[in-house]
């Protein structure tokens, strides 16, 4: 239980190899943080210098406001669960979990209590007497996250911890780490490759890209107002369509016109960009997916468009269709909408109209590639 | 040289894609030099600017200090006192005090210091004086009546001393600098307001992250006596005539300079030129066919017992690593016997005609009296000493190939033999570059199969080179038999020419593991088989 | 067309069927011939031991006449027990040295980072390449006049063994360059210092590797001749079996000696044939592993 806070943190491998940039964070207590972002983004060099696993070329790391950089793992007082686990394979499970507080010289009876109580929550009692090897892939993970629980440490540090599971089974770790964190109430900071577990996990989400921290908020925040293009292509799947178009002002109304429709902005999009006073230009538009619907030959708004993959995912359609100027667009739109006949004609080569509402755009400069509406 | 894009490389055909890569390599042989040169340049340059730096800490330091830090320029240790850490400043300033009384502090009547004496009397380089100053000799004692000896100086006792008190002075510059860059340490912590380790929290920080310190002393300290030092002594001992009859106690021996040095440039009989050329050559060829006869039929042996239905795996590895286990000494010089003339093998193999005559015609007794036999069966008894090894090794890689490359290259038509050129060799190979560069290097030292195996008794003495360094030279003996003849003591041993010969081996030894290191792929596309 | 199809297909199949039982076939052939040769030499110099009628080398295998005159011979009149005893006292002796020194440089090299690593190990390396045993020449002065190369020429060798072994850190780096990083790591966190990583983590996980360094440590005298005959040439009583046995077989003693020779061989091969048979596992382990990694 404490806050962190990271100061101007930057990592810097060698002579001039940047990993991490002018990294600020304000970590609340009991709050749930995810660092997210493609690899090599140094989302879990942040978490390393956290830990005291890297060295901190520059700037500080407080820990519930004492500096922690000169200081080692142990005496940060900090869990942390790895990428692979790093169960010690000599020491059986129980022997695992209670690893720390033998170093510790805690009495015997305490150690039991914890280490019970923990296999307990995580359903591994039964284990306790195995060696890890002798676990599954899932059983492992929860020996990990319990000897991490055990030390009742003021930070709770998660390395990818799920990206060894096999698909299924993540999901239903992902769920379980949810409930988990109600039950240790205590700082979490969670660093993953992947935008689910990000949107599903976080109180709050760190993007970063190349050392460099891209937006900073609630998974809400980041999906609905995604400060650049690359925020608004990493959150969401399949991922956000981004086009160049132009940007019309006609009568006080916005219009888009991307592949010859003409859309209008309505709704709070067009009360912002009005209210940011911007005029008529080159944008880069960005669309959801789900956002966008079927249309037809005669509306003005209606985007033609040939279906080069069509995929079927049950309840919905991902449609891979191609523009007339050649761009690709993934299109999400749900079965119940569609007549059983439409279905069928969507195939390789047929030709369907799509549009969108006015209301769910997301405006970006081309070239600065932020968001023209913050 | 126009280089070819990676798609127009794949346009050539075998043969030009090997012209190719041999005029790349050729054209990249210029440039090597270059780089090698650049970067010893740079080398330079790094170490001026690293010393230019070292002055420049040094000076801020003391501009910068306070009197305690000022003063611990010629205190060792002031300013670790004065910033508290107690510890640290005792054992730089005992360091000292140990350091000044050994240097400077005259004891037992001599006027200089125990270092400055030993260092004095050592004639550091000083060609044509003698290392040491007193020369024993036998005087007249009146209580036995007769001349006694009477001992001077030991040459090897005052170069030892002497170049103990150069490390000593050297390690006391090291520990000066240390000091003051810990006093500027101490002094950046210190404005920044944070505080100095404390003597205890040094000595915990042994069991932590300085660990390395704990755990590297011990080794450290053992190489340091005794691989280091002795090295440089020999080293050293290649400038002096350092032999028998100047073994420095009953003679001195004086420095000499380059003087044997010329030696390696006599090609005449006897000369060190030819002699070490010749042995070299010998040597190499050695070296070579010990290591790829032993890599191949090893690998071949292994192949074998790795092949599916074979049974009784287990049984066949047993027999071979049962070499392995018993000691070489044992088994070599047993089967040394075993081909020779009384031999059980030499006997047999003395009665085919041929082999008799042969042996006849050129006065031979025994198989080993024959060079070229003698090089031959070496290289065959290297086999029977080497092959499980391999086979061991081979085996454990053999395993490691995945079984997917054998199926699907058997989808894609290759038949058994393809499979081993196409996939099995190119992975050996692979993986085990660095070995074999390992195994090639110490096959040139492979001290035990020929000196046990001829260096008792059969070695046919190389008429031609005739005596050599001081003892006359086998046909078969390598640079390395070679140089333990040289050392190992007698009427006409030569420790300098040891010494040069000892540099030339280290020379080959750097300059062919530096090529070899630069042409195999397993050090450059580390991750090509994983 | 389709009967011509299966015929050759079941003619092929008998074919590979046969082609591989003639392969197999060879195979057995060569690998019975290998073994053959490999224990050639041990069977002979075991039967030669229990030679009686001559001490010299005949032209033929089995003794005429079985006996241990060359065993009673071994102990009664030569020192052989001696040498027997400062071998096995330097063979333990130097597989606890040698384990601790090769083991620190090792692990230091594979899983502690720190300022100098790469310079040391290049440095290593190059101090390798020279030929180690002309450190011998100031190494024995130094000896004889500390006294450590006549009766205790034992004390000055396992000295010289274990000194520099450091050097000798390659089989065992591998060895634990391959146990993952984020074991110390997650043990750091847990709040081990690195000594307690080192003692509690990876030491228990190191079995095989420890072994293998005992087990090396412990043959290294056995059949170390170049070392031991310039450390120890001066004095029986100070020698090891392989300096003690070497003039056996020189030209002036082979004829009374010989069938000793082989005797003594055979008394020596058991105790390191013993350990390392039980050991063996553990050897293959290091040697396969050492070559991997280079």
């Amino acid at each position: 239980m404490a806050t962190v806070k990271l100061t101007n943190v930057k990592k810097i491998y060698g002579k001039d190899t940047v990993a991490v940039q002018d990294f600020n964070l304000d970590i609340a207590d009991k709050e749930f943080i995810v660092f997210v972002g493609p690899s090599g983004c140094g989302k879990s060099t942040t978490l390393r210098m956290i830990a005291g696993l890297e060295d901190i070329s520059e700037g500080t790391v407080e820990i519930d406001g004492v500096v922690v950089n000169d200081l080692q793992p142990r005496d940060r007082d900090i869990a942390m669960v790895f990428q692979n686990y790093a169960l010690y394979p000599h020491l059986t499970v129980f022997e695992n979990m209670a690893f720390s507080l033998r170093l510790k010289k805690v009495p015997q009876e305490i150690v039991y209590e914890k280490v019970t109580q923990a296999a307990e929550i995580l359903g591994i009692t039964e284990y306790l007497t195995r060696k890890p090897r002798a676990l599954s892939g899932g059983q492992r993970q929860r020996v990990a996250i319990g000897r991490a629980m055990v030390r009742d440490s003021k930070v709770f540090l998660m390395d990818e911890p799920l990206s060894n599971l096999d698909a299924k089974l993540r999901n239903q770790m992902r769920a379980e780490i949810i409930l988990l964190r109600q039950k240790i109430d205590t700082t979490f900071i969670y660093v993953t490759h992947d935008q689910t577990e990000a949107m599903t996990l976080g109180d709050r989400i760190v993007i970063m890209k190349d050392g460099f921290i891209q937006q900073v908020g609630t998974p809400t925040e980041v999906f609905d107002m995604p400060l650049n293009l690359f925020v608004a292509e990493f959150i969401g799947a399949p991922k956000m369509n981004t086009f160049k178009t132009d940007l019309v002002c006609e009568g006080g109304k916005y219009y888009v016109t991307p592949y010859g429709a003409k859309i209008e902005v309505s709704g709070k999009k067009a009360a912002m960009l009005a209210d940011k006073k911007v005029g008529a230009r080159e944008i880069v538009l960005g669309v959801r997916p789900e956002h966008f619907k079927m249309s037809t030959a005669g509306d003005p708004a209606a985007i033609p468009c040939t279906i080069k993959v069509n995929e079927m995912m049950g309840s919905e359609l991902h449609l891979h269709v191609e523009t007339a100027t050649g761009d690709r667009l993934i299109v999400r739109i749900p079965t119940v909408s569609l007549d059983d006949e439409v279905r069928h004609s969507m195939v390789y080569g047929a030709t369907i109209y799509v549009t969108f509402e006015g209301k769910v755009m997301h405006f970006f400069d081309p070239e600065t590639e932020q968001n023209l509406l913050v | 040289m126009k280089r070819l894009s990676a798609l127009e490389y794949l346009k050539l055909n075998k043969f030009q894609a090997f012209l190719y890569n041999l005029k790349l390599f050729f054209c990249a042989i210029p440039l090597w030099f270059c780089k090698l040169g650049r970067g010893i340049l740079n080398f330079f340059k790094n170490c001026g600017l690293a010393i230019v730096n070292e002055f420049k800490d040094i000076g801020y330091t003391f501009a910068k200090g306070n009197w305690a830090v000022k003063l611990s320029f010629f205190i060792f240790g002031f300013g670790n006192f004065f910033y508290g850490q107690f510890l640290r400043g005792m054992l730089f300033l005992l360091f000292e005090i140990v350091f000044v009384f050994f240097m400077f502090v005259p004891i037992g009547g001599n006027p200089l210091g125990t270092g400055l004496y030993w260092l004095d009397k050592g004639n550091w380089f000083k060609v044509g004086d003698t290392v040491g100053t007193v020369q024993g000799g036998f005087q007249y004692d009146p209580i036995y009546d007769t001349d006694v000896w009477v001992p001077g100086d030991d040459s090897v006792k005052v170069m030892l001393y002497g170049l103990l008190t150069i490390i000593f002075i050297i390690g006391f510059i090291y520990t000066w600098r240390l000091q003051v860059k810990q006093c500027r340490i101490c002094m950046d912590i210190t404005a920044k307001g944070k505080k100095v380790r404390s003597g205890k929290q040094d000595m915990k920080s042994l069991l932590d992250d300085q660990f390395h310190k704990t755990l590297l002393s011990l080794p450290l300290v053992g190489i340091l006596a005794f691989t280091v030092l002795p090295i440089i002594y020999m080293v050293l001992v290649a400038f002096t005539n350092y032999d028998a009859r100047h073994d420095g106690y009953s003679n001195l021996f004086s420095w000499v300079g380059l003087e044997h040095f010329n030696a390696l440039f006599d090609f005449g009989k006897g000369g060190l030129g030819l002699a070490f050329g010749e042995i070299l050559s010998w040597t190499l060829m050695w070296s070579f066919f010990a290591t790829f006869s032993n890599y191949f039929l090893g690998m071949f042996v292994a192949i074998m017992i790795n092949k599916k239905g074979i049974k009784l795996k287990k049984l066949w590895r047993t027999v071979l690593v049962m070499t392995i286990a018993i000691p070489q000494f044992v088994s070599l010089m047993y089967v040394s016997k075993l081909f020779d003339s009384s031999g059980l093998i030499g006997r047999i193999l003395g009665q085919i005609p041929f082999i008799d005559r042969y042996l006849d015609v050129n006065h031979f007794t025994s198989l080993w009296d024959s060079p070229d036999v003698a090089k031959v069966l070496l290289i065959v008894i290297n086999i029977w000493i080497g092959i499980p090894y391999i086979m061991l090794m081979a085996t454990g890689i053999l395993m490691n190939i995945p079984a997917d490359l054998y199926e699907s290259s058997r989808i894609d038509g290759a038949n058994t033999f393809q499979q081993y050129t196409k996939i099995t060799l190119p992975y050996m190979l692979f993986v085990t570059g660095p070995y074999l560069l390992t195994s090639f290097v110490n096959n040139l030292n492979n001290f035990n199969v020929i000196y046990l195996l001829t260096g008792g008794t059969g070695n046919p003495i190389n008429t031609d080179i005739g005596t050599a360094g001081g003892v006359s030279v086998g046909h078969t003996d390598l640079l390395i038999t070679w140089l333990y003849k040289m050392t190992l003591g007698s009427a006409d041993t030569r420790y300098y020419d040891a010494s040069i010969i000892g540099i030339c081996v280290f020379l080959v030894v750097a300059v062919l593991s530096l090529i070899v290191y630069n042409i195999i792929p397993s050090t450059k596309n580390e991750e090509d088989y994983k | 067309m389709k009967k011509t199809n299966d015929t050759t297909i079941h003619k092929t199949g008998l074919g590979a069927r046969a082609s591989r039982r003639l392969s197999n076939t060879v195979i057995y052939i060569i690998l019975i011939l290998i073994t053959c040769i490999w224990l050639f030499p041990f069977f002979g110099i075991v039967l030669e031991s229990f030679r009686v009628e001559t001490t010299q080398q005949v032209p033929y295998l089995f003794p005429k006449e079985f006996g241990l005159d060359n065993y009673i011979r071994l102990f009664k009149e030569t020192d052989f027990l001696k040498w027997f005893g400062n071998t096995a006292v330097m063979g333990i002796a130097t597989a606890v040295l040698q384990t601790v020194f090769i083991l620190s440089m090792s692990y230091v090299l594979s899983r502690l980072r720190f300022k100098g690593r790469k310079g040391l190990m290049n440095f290593m390396l190059i101090l390798g390449m020279f030929p180690g045993f002309l450190t011998l020449i100031l190494i024995y002065k130094v000896f004889s006049e500390l006294g450590l190369t006549n009766e205790m020429a034992p004390v000055g060798l396992i000295i010289v063994y274990c000194a520099s072994s450091g050097m000798g850190y390659y089989v065992s780096k591998g060895f634990f360059d391959t146990i993952p990083k984020s074991l110390d790591e997650a043990a750091r966190v847990d709040g081990a210092t690195r000594w307690q990583v080192f003692y509690k983590v990876i030491m228990p996980l190191s079995k095989p590797i420890i072994i293998y360094t005992v087990l090396m440590g412990f043959m290294a005298p056995w059949g170390d001749f170049m070392m031991a005959n310039y450390i120890a040439h001066q004095t029986s009583d100070g020698m090891n079996v392989a300096v003690g046995m070497f003039e056996w077989l020189s030209r002036t003693n082979l004829n009374t000696h010989y069938t000793m020779f082989c005797a003594a061989g055979v008394i020596v091969a058991i105790p390191v044939v013993t350990v390392f048979l039980f050991l063996q596992k553990y050897y293959v382990e290091g040697v396969t592993g050492g070559a991997v990694k280079g």
